[in-house]
């Protein structure tokens, strides 16, 4: 099966449990994208159907007037960081957990070749 | 089957490592994923400010209630009962408010630890200890709950469980998510929390031991002259019959031996912690406790002017409190409307069902803080020093009430336990090896929003001071008004106490005998006050209330608050008998100075006699350069005050050494700067002489140009050659409100401002306080009363919110916004509308 579609509907996943999940639905959405791929390349649609749904999810805050570049900057400050820090970890943290998951649990339960 | 490879193994650990660290975070990194979610975690809080059209349910509503929220984010209250529209008060800025809410009243309740961790102990044991939560506790159990009093307090209750019910986890305050705690239930005992903490803010200033350490360095005769006696210039809020301030700049008694009962006191009395110190201050060095006290006590200023003295023949009224500014602002705008009821306007303090400053149709009003002495101790002599239960009192031994007090973390585990002893008089706290017992006003008030809520039926300003003068009764407060019929007036209202034979409240008093208690307070009679004055003006700046020569019964003033602003509004409202809204907006922001007027010509003169005399110091002929160009008026631009003020803090440091204990390399305490007005006309005082200096004998020239010397040099190593760098005042003193955690992003940037130490704008953002003008307000009693004010900070708490610091900018200039005040929602034009919110049952 072509890589794309694959892409996509883990991408799909990840909007939808991330929105639904915060922290908790990026990790139920890795574990459920390694129990449907069950092959290599569990890890990189994982983590980076996570990173894009976040990125989507942030620019739909920017959509609805959020101002996410100042926010970034005010939290940055908080935690002594730059604003670019603080994006990066956004969408590196969900991709971290689904693409570890999601990995994971492919090659536990990889299908025979 | 599974295979577990070393790749599944490390993938797996990535995955759930980050979920961890996403979801409960690890040491001091916090849940992060939880955090950043974009759909859940703090980004959320950037998206749905105030939307244009909302409603909601408030279960105890008796009526609809229509709330108008205008251009600047003001909420337009419009109610049928006062009840509804206390309840749509609490609904409104909870909505805005809601972790300040929390914040404040556990800070009165002593409970902080619960919401933002241990490091809030000291703080929550200083509440419990001076009997803040018993007091609050008090009053509810002994509170007529079919009374008007719990009906305020549990509608307002009502509109904020409301608001707080009907959030989601996605929905709630940025400061909730990171402290990853959720809000409580609001209760109407917390507002009586909250009131209590206006108390410590405002009435807690514990000096008794300031004496004692004076007299135990310096002698009985010289201490008392400097903190027991009233102020060498006086300009009081309630008018001398004068037109000008009286002045007794008498030589004050050299320093003497020290008094040997005031040494052994200050030893029994011990370790800087206890009722006589500020829990916040222990941990600063002793050099710098004098310093964080001035920098406090910047209080705050209002004025009233007659029909004579305005150019339109109105009354005028300004007010500008002055207290921590903080991000969001203690101060919230509202406009409440009851026909036949209210119409009422102005800054309500989130928790306080009311409007605390502010306006109806009728008049306006605004308040100073009196400083009054409302805190006394006794020695106690208990029949147990280590587990007290007794103590003695005229010859017999009394039970004390013990209060077992149990401190809780965030989770809700115990993290401390102590006990709180209480006499007749109120708490009991151990301070080094004695048991002292303390009275205090604020620990008997209460009824304060009952005098608000009759006050605001009143159509006069005699009125409503005459409903606060029944109810209102800590922390006092100078409370001026004026109305549309052209009256002002001016009282210092709350209770006063009497000391026993006419005595002072500035000594730790024998607490074996009744008769050493207090006998009672002052009648209103006796307040300080003043109505329809003959000179067409009243102002108040935490000046003495009274003239002691007028009015010899001990009402005390906290040291820490100059003359020096009370000085300035009453010369630039003597000058101008044609007096504008729009002069007296440029009153607030007013960058000339009294203090600098007095004391920096001192310096020039000081430095010239030196340079007569030989004196070759390059330092000082610069220094002498710019402060005799300098205008002495603290405009943002200008490059001499900075000089003046590091040149004082020099001055105070080499003039004050008498105050320093063996041993100890920094004064313990610092008399009123005032005080300089004497010794400047005294040049030979002994004071001058710097005991340090083995083999010199300092007079007032060398000693003042020793200092001016000593700060140059210093500024050029910290700001370079003002010739090529000049020490412009607004980069080096600028305001800075920070947020109510201190936390550096949610923080307001450095905002320079005219205005300094001892102006009508004493703003500073230092390390150890950030105080200034936290709401400004001017109004014109025209038939329809003109409001204008602005305050630092914006209506919402929500820094993701573009209302969270939208009127910085206009504060920071001086300016004002002008206040709607529509009568009914029709009233506001459709383009003046921001959002609608209709409440319902």
């Amino acid at each position: 099966m072509s890589k794309t579609p694959l892409f996509i509907t883990a991408l799909v996943l990840q909007v939808a449990a991330q929105a639904l999940g915060g922290v908790w639905g990026a990790a139920v959405g890795g574990l459920l994208i390694g129990l449907a791929l069950r092959q290599k390349g569990a890890f990189r649609i994982g983590f980076g159907a996570a990173a894009v749904a976040a990125a989507l999810l942030l620019a739909m805050v920017a959509i609805r007037g959020g101002n996410v570049p100042a926010f970034a900057g005010m939290l940055g400050a908080n935690f002594k960081v730059p604003a670019s820090v603080i994006l990066l970890m956004t969408l590196l943290l969900p991709a971290l957990q689904a693409g570890g998951i999601a990995g994971g649990v492919a090659r536990l339960l990889r299908r025979s070749a | 089957m599974a295979r577990l490879t070393p790749v599944a193994v490390l993938s797996l650990a990535a995955g759930l490592g980050a979920t961890w660290l996403g979801v409960r975070g690890v040491g001091a990194v916090p849940p992060l994923g939880a955090l950043l979610s974009p759909a859940v975690g703090l980004w959320i809080n950037t998206t749905g400010d105030l939307p244009a059209e909302a409603s909601a349910k408030i279960p105890g509503l008796t009526d609809g209630v229509e709330i108008r929220y205008d251009a600047r984010s003001v909420p337009h209250i419009f109610a049928k009962t006062d009840l509804d529209a206390v309840r749509a008060l609490g609904y409104v800025v909870a909505r805005d408010r809601l972790f300040q809410l929390e914040l404040q009243s556990r800070a009165g309740e002593g409970t902080l630890t619960e919401l933002v961790g241990d490091v809030a102990l000291p703080a929550d044991q200083e509440t419990r200890h001076l009997g803040m939560p018993r007091a609050a506790e008090a009053h509810m159990t002994a509170m007529d709950t079919t009374g008007m009093l719990y009906g305020i307090l549990r509608a307002y209750a009502e509109g904020i469980n409301a608001y707080r019910s009907s959030l989601s986890t996605a929905q709630l305050p940025v400061e909730y998510k990171l402290l990853q705690k959720t809000p409580r239930e609001w209760l109407p005992v917390h507002s009586m929390h909250l009131l209590n903490r206006m108390g410590y803010t405002l009435a807690h200033s514990p000096l008794e031991l300031d004496l004692l350490q004076a007299r135990a360095l310096v002698g009985d005769s010289a201490a008392r002259a400097f903190w027991d006696t009233s102020s060498p210039v006086q300009e009081p809020i309630q008018p001398a019959p004068r037109t000008s301030p009286r002045e007794a700049l008498a030589a004050l008694p050299a320093p003497g031996a020290p008094d040997s009962a005031a040494v052994r006191a200050v030893a029994a009395l011990g370790t800087h912690t206890g009722p006589l110190f500020w829990a916040r201050d222990a941990a600063l060095p002793a050099g710098q406790r004098a310093d964080v006290q001035q920098e406090r006590a910047f209080a705050s200023n209002n004025w009233a002017v007659s029909p004579s003295r305005s150019a339109n023949g109105l009354a005028l009224l300004a007010g500008d409190p002055h207290l921590e500014l903080t991000l969001p602002s203690i101060w919230y705008e509202v406009h409440l409307v009851v026909p036949g009821v209210m119409d009422v306007g102005g800054v309500t303090i989130p928790g306080l069902p009311g409007v605390t400053i502010g306006y109806t149709r009728s008049f306006a009003w605004s308040f100073t803080n009196t400083g009054a002495d409302v805190m006394d101790f006794w020695r106690e002599t208990v029949n147990d020093v280590a587990r007290p239960t007794t103590y003695e009192l005229d010859g017999a031994q009394q039970p004390l009430e013990a209060r077992v007090e149990q401190y809780r973390n965030k989770a809700g585990q115990v993290i401390a336990t102590d006990t709180v002893y209480f006499t007749h008089r109120g708490p009991m706290q151990k301070q080094g090896s004695e048991w002292l017992s303390m009275r205090w006003t604020v620990l008997e008030a209460g009824t304060e929003l009952l005098g608000f809520y009759q006050g605001l039926r009143s159509a006069t300003a005699e009125g409503f001071l005459d409903s606060l003068a029944t109810y209102y009764k800590a922390p006092a407060q100078n409370m001026i008004v004026a109305d549309t019929a052209g009256t002002i007036a001016i009282r210092s209202t709350g209770l006063h106490p009497i000391r026993a034979n006419r005595g002072r409240g500035t000594e730790i008093l024998d607490g074996r005998t009744r008769a050493n208690d207090w006998m009672g307070f002052r009648s209103v009679a006796q307040y300080p006050q003043s109505v329809r004055p003959a000179q067409g003006y009243l102002a108040s700046a935490n000046q003495e209330p009274i003239d002691p020569q007028l009015d010899s019964l001990y009402l005390g003033t906290d040291p820490h608050y100059e003359i020096w602003r009370g000085l300035q509004i009453n010369r630039l409202l003597r000058a101008d008998s044609s007096m504008t809204t729009d002069k007296m907006r440029q009153f607030h922001t007013n960058p000339g100075s009294v203090r600098a007027d007095r004391l920096a010509p001192a310096l020039v003169a000081a430095a010239k006699a030196r340079i007569a005399q030989g004196d070759t110091s390059r330092s000082l002929a610069s220094a002498e350069a710019i402060l005799s160009k300098w205008d002495r008026r603290y405009t943002r631009d200008n490059t001499g005050a900075r000089l003046f003020e590091t040149t004082l803090g020099r001055v105070v440091t080499l003039l004050w050494d008498e105050f320093i204990p063996a041993g100890k390399d920094a004064a313990v305490v610092r008399p009123s700067e005032s005080r300089l007005l004497q010794l400047v006309a005294d040049s030979g005082s002994t004071w001058w002489d710097d005991r340090r200096t083995a083999g010199v004998r300092e007079d007032r020239d060398m000693l003042l140009s020793r200092a001016l010397v000593a700060a140059y040099d210093t500024l050029v190593v910290d700001f370079g050659d003002p010739a090529k760098t000049p020490w412009t005042w607004g980069t080096v003193s600028p305001a800075k409100p920070r947020h109510v955690l201190r936390l550096d992003g949610f923080s307001a940037p450095d905002t320079p401002i005219d205005g300094g130490r001892g102006t009508l704008n004493p703003s500073v953002g230092s390390r150890f306080a950030n105080f200034g003008a936290s709401w400004r307000m001017v109004v014109e009693m025209a038939a329809q009363p003109r409001i204008m004010g602005v305050y630092p900070g914006g209506q919402s708490g929500n820094p993701a919110s573009p209302r969270y610091l939208d009127r910085l900018a206009m504060w920071g200039n001086g300016q004002l916004d002008s206040v709607r005040t529509p009568r009914t929602p029709a009233d506001l034009s459709p383009r003046d509308i921001r959002a609608t919110l209709l409440l319902t049952r």
